[in-house]
């Protein structure tokens, strides 16, 4: 057997991986209950089966059907703009939105095809500026300006 | 006539200078927060109610209504512009007017999206003035058995946004039933699917859901394209739709704005299938269905029409019953409550003047808004022309503080990147996220109006379809033939449309 | 800003003078939930009075999640310096501890109870359609159709909830529980008919009663409301003790010294007695709370924790 359709293949996969995990985790956590007082797994476990289904239904259909070939990963802005988001988060509390602006800005920035400090810093400072004028200042949102230890 | 009458005591409150201002400020400050992503009406008039203690109920109410709608604008505007959804209509939105604006149309799109807005707050209006009390026993029919086959329907339509693969809409259909589902269960108050993390136990946000996998995906997506894209669009043509925009979009808005007005009623979430609801008919009603999610006008004025229909009309059951069909409306009811007006059918005859004077100031604060954001597209198209390498850290970071302001919490950023991630999953096997997210956000109200039907009835699975419930019954028919009219092309055109996958 | 810095640096020169020195920065008021309910309301209602009484912003943040023990988790591990507060309500403080496995705070030895600002009754209200005019109608009717009855409450383990399960037991009635999310949509299928009765908020109840949209038959409260005069009491209707208010308050992390407990039970009451704060509290249905005192407060959280202990216990409802 030949993956003719590698995108399909992959889908299928995906699908069948969430609705399996769907299917055991309720079933073996939570109570079925029956049709008529349905339980807490009952919904959920139906539409993982239903899932599981499909999915299958699509990785069958990549054996029989030609498609593209799934595109190459680039990993770097990937990383760069999902770890720039998590940073983002815990480091807005302990250090102020003008910290966690920089660092995010930045994150990002490396994840682009070029990066210019000049470019990026003035970017920076429009950035936390806006942040602190517009959603700090303006919306009033509860942000911590400056890091924690220098307010005491 | 009376509700000439009405009206006319109507704008003799709202035209007055104050009030005017105070529509003004509301819709102002609604465009702001509804262009921003994530801090969104409900955190914004929570913040405000302090502030609203101070004036009269009709001015506070006038400013927190223009702060709702005014959000509904401001919120197309980020859809079109940089395909952000700030909230569930403004998915619609990005399917057809993110690709008008990457073809250099972002102004016959924003044009449009206001055009009929404007066009839809007007009718809808109209409505709550001509009708409102009937309207209200309307939606008092909508148990949870109608709710459930509503909702049946709205997921059928779900795989018409698709213009891939069917068997790949329905399984992200499900995908998103299921992710729906984490939190707590309605029913039982089993916590489900959240494993330990106390965060879960509310279930994911929408915006964070949507952003994830529309923001941050696409721009992961553009980065990594192996041509530098200097500035987003390098050629952007005209300001105003042509009169062939015109041409296609008139019955989209007045049928989006039918839609939008009538499912805007139901407080059970009826409202959010607006936007759906009124794409999915102009794609299956299109002679040329094809064009849909290729930067189709009619796909942007249809769902947008609906969708402010939906938020005039969605004031119906609050003012008439005191039942409040969403958060924003929730709040209003609060912020009424502590000027000591309990809000429900006796506001009309008592408060006349505040009853109809909302409703003048909404038409009001309708035409500003069309006033002041017809002359801002020229602004945001020039918004396009910064170089993508400055406009993408800017949206990041406006999502972050958005996405951190909802809960004051970090995980919901993990959660927009965990999404973000699935979105780029879902771009790279050409599995399209709307539908996902149409299911994500009925999964549950499916869920539970199902259980709650089946309680009330003992059990009695024939509720849905018994002769009593007429409403239910009718759905589920329409649901079977929506199916039908869903699976035959696709059967049908099955072999050709495999061959036709560009490869990009 | 430059200012911020400050009296920042300041604060930290002088943090052994402690006590005299609060508070020394803004004040952080968490509300356990999202915003714009009444427990948001009332901290944006008093946010603005303590800033101006203590000079420093008062600022109210919103923690939602998990009925409200994130939030209330939060501040039981923050700094216990009269800096970060708490609005902590009868779920928090009262009915989580037993209704969730395992909660990660100790409703008592990790708070300071500061104040209670608000104690509502829930109303029994039922639809106009049910031939039900009091309490006896309605046990009697209940009696008479076992199971046909249905109640509607806002989330499982409400207080809309519990006191349905109090009244079956007390009454040795059956009726089936039919949980919403919020109590906006049982309020609609009540209006409707397709539930029958509800123990609702009574300020949200209020208006309806008093357009005829729904009949009100008893308040769940020792006392009669002064918001519904003519309606009796549970209680004095024959379910003898039945006693159930919502409620909430403002609390401190349990370390918090008691300078600053006892500078801010004094302002809060002060903050409570002003006209414009009265009539709002008010307007959420509050006759004004039952205690005073920070050491009224705590003894009042270790009652209602017994309480709600016994009967959710016995509703068999739980969050797992």
């Amino acid at each position: 057997m030949q993956i003719k359709s590698p995108k399909d293949f992959w889908a299928g996969l995906m699908f069948i991986t969430f609705g399996l995990f769907f299917v055991v985790w309720a079933l073996y956590n939570y109570q079925m209950g029956s049709a008529v007082r349905m339980g807490p797994a009952y919904f959920p476990a139906v539409l993982g089966g239903l899932l599981t289904l499909l999915g299958t239904i699509v990785l069958s259909q990549s054996f029989a059907i030609s498609g593209p070939r799934v595109p190459t990963i680039n990993f770097r802005p990937l990383i760069m703009i999902l770890a720039g988001c998590l940073v983002y988060g815990y480091s807005v509390k302990p250090l102020g939105v003008v910290v966690s602006t920089g660092l995010l800005v930045f994150m990002a920035a490396l994840g682009g095809h070029e990066f210019k400090w000049k470019e990026v810093g003035i970017l920076y400072v429009f950035l936390a500026l806006f942040s602190v004028l517009v959603f700090v200042k303006g919306l009033g949102l509860p942000f911590p300006l400056w890091p924690q230890f220098l307010e005491g | 006539m009376e509700v000439l009458d009405n009206l006319m005591l109507g704008f003799s409150v709202a035209v007055s200078p104050m009030h005017l201002l105070y529509a003004l400020i509301g819709v102002l400050l609604g465009t702001l927060i509804g262009v921003l992503p994530g801090v969104g009406p409900v955190a914004t008039i929570a913040m405000l109610l302090p502030i609203t203690f101070n004036l009269s109920p009709v001015a506070a109410l006038i400013m927190l209504a223009g702060i709702y709608y005014g959000a509904q604008y401001g919120g197309s505007t980020s859809a079109i512009l940089v395909n952000l959804p700030g909230e569930t209509a403004s998915v619609v939105t990005c399917l057809d007017g993110y690709q008008m604006a990457r073809q250099g149309r972002a102004g016959p799109a924003l044009a449009i999206s206001a055009i009929g807005s404007f066009f839809a707050g007007c009718c809808a209006t109209l409505i709550i003035a001509l009708a409102a009390p009937p309207l209200a026993e309307v939606a008092l029919k909508f148990g949870p058995a109608e709710y459930f086959s509503l909702m049946v329907l709205g997921l059928v339509a779900a795989t018409v946004l698709a213009h891939g693969s069917l068997v790949k809409a329905i399984a992200m259909v499900v995908l998103g039933l299921l992710l729906g589902l984490i939190g707590t269960d309605v029913n039982s108050g089993v916590l489900r699917f959240t494993f330990g993390i106390p965060e879960l136990s509310d279930g994911i946000g929408f915006a964070v859901v949507a952003m994830g996998m529309f923001g941050v995906a696409e721009i992961i997506g553009n980065l990594e394209l192996k041509d530098k894209r200097e500035v987003f669009t390098s050629n952007v043509k005209g300001l105003f739709p042509t009169v062939d925009d015109f041409k296609r979009s008139w019955k989209a808005i007045l049928r989006g704005t039918a839609l939008g007005s009538f499912l805007g009623i139901l407080p059970g979430g009826g409202s959010i299938l607006a936007a759906f609801g009124a794409y999915t008919l102009e794609k299956k009603m299109s002679k040329n269905p094809e064009r849909f999610g290729k930067g189709a006008i009619e796909g942007v004025a249809a769902p947008e029409s609906a969708n402010n229909a939906g938020a005039q009309t969605s004031f119906i059951p609050m003012l008439t019953l005191g039942i409040p069909g969403n958060a924003v409306m929730a709040l209003m009811i609060g912020a009424l409550m502590i000027q000591g007006i309990a809000p429900g059918p006796q506001v009309m005859n008592e408060k006349p003047e505040l009853f109809w004077g909302l409703i003048a100031s909404m038409w009001i604060g309708n035409f500003f808004l069309v006033v002041l954001n017809l002359p801002l597209i020229g602004m945001w198209i020039k918004l396009l022309t910064v170089p993508y390498r400055y406009l993408y850290p800017s949206i990041l970071v406006f999502m972050a503080i958005g996405v951190y302001s909802l809960s004051n919490n970090p995980f919901d950023l993990v959660v927009m990147a965990v999404f973000g991630l699935l979105g780029y999953i879902c771009v790279k096997l050409e599995c399209e996220p709307a539908p996902m997210i149409l299911g994500f956000i009925l999964g549950p109200l499916m869920e539970e109006n199902l259980r709650r039907a089946m309680l009330l009835s003992r059990g009695d699975p024939f509720v849905f379809v018994s002769p009593s419930k007429p409403i239910s019954l009718g759905f589920l028919i329409a649901s079977a033939v929506l199916l039908v009219i869903v699976m035959l092309p696709a059967l049908r055109k099955k072999r050709e449309e495999v061959f036709v996958e560009d490869a990009t | 800003m430059r200012r911020a810095v400050l009296a920042a640096a300041l604060a930290a020169a002088s943090s052994l003078a402690f006590a005299q020195a609060w508070p020394s920065r803004p004040v952080q008021i968490v509300v356990p939930y999202a915003a714009g309910g009444p427990v948001d309301v009332s901290a944006r209602i008093v946010a603005p009075k303590l800033q101006q009484a203590f000079g420093q912003p008062f600022v109210v943040e919103n923690r939602p999640g998990a009925g409200g023990n994130i939030g209330a988790d939060f501040v039981a591990k923050a700094a216990p310096d009269g800096h970060t507060l708490l609005m902590g309500a009868i779920a928090t403080h009262a009915i989580n501890p037993t209704l969730y496995p395992k909660i990660p705070y100790d409703p008592v030895r990790d708070f300071r109870h500061v104040t209670l600002l608000i104690q509502v009754p829930n109303v029994l209200v039922v639809n106009n359609d049910l031939p039900v005019r009091s309490v006896k109608d309605l046990i009697d009717y209940a009696r008479k159709n076992p199971g046909k009855l249905d109640f509607a409450s806002g989330s499982t383990g409400s207080t809309g909830h519990l006191a349905g399960e109090l009244f079956k037991q007390l009454t040795g009635t059956y009726m089936v529980h039919i949980p919403y999310k919020g109590s906006a949509p049982a309020t609609a299928d009540l209006f409707a008919g397709r539930v029958h009765l509800m123990f609702d908020n009574l300020a949200s109840a209020l208006p309806s009663i008093r357009t005829g949209k729904v009949r009100g038959i008893a308040v769940t409260t020792l006392q009669r409301s002064g918001f519904v005069k003519d309606l009796p009491t549970l209680h004095e209707s024959g379910l003898k003790d039945f006693d159930l208010t919502t409620w909430w308050g403002i609390m401190a992390p349990g370390k918090t010294p008691d300078a600053v407990v006892e500078q801010l039970a004094a302002e809060l009451a002060r903050v409570m007695q002003q006209a414009d704060v009265r009539e709002r509290f008010a307007a959420m249905g509050s006759d004004g709370p039952s205690v005073r005192t920070p050491r009224e407060f705590t003894a009042f959280v270790e009652r209602e924790l017994r309480t709600y202990a016994g009967l959710v216990k016995r509703s068999g409802a739980s969050v797992d």
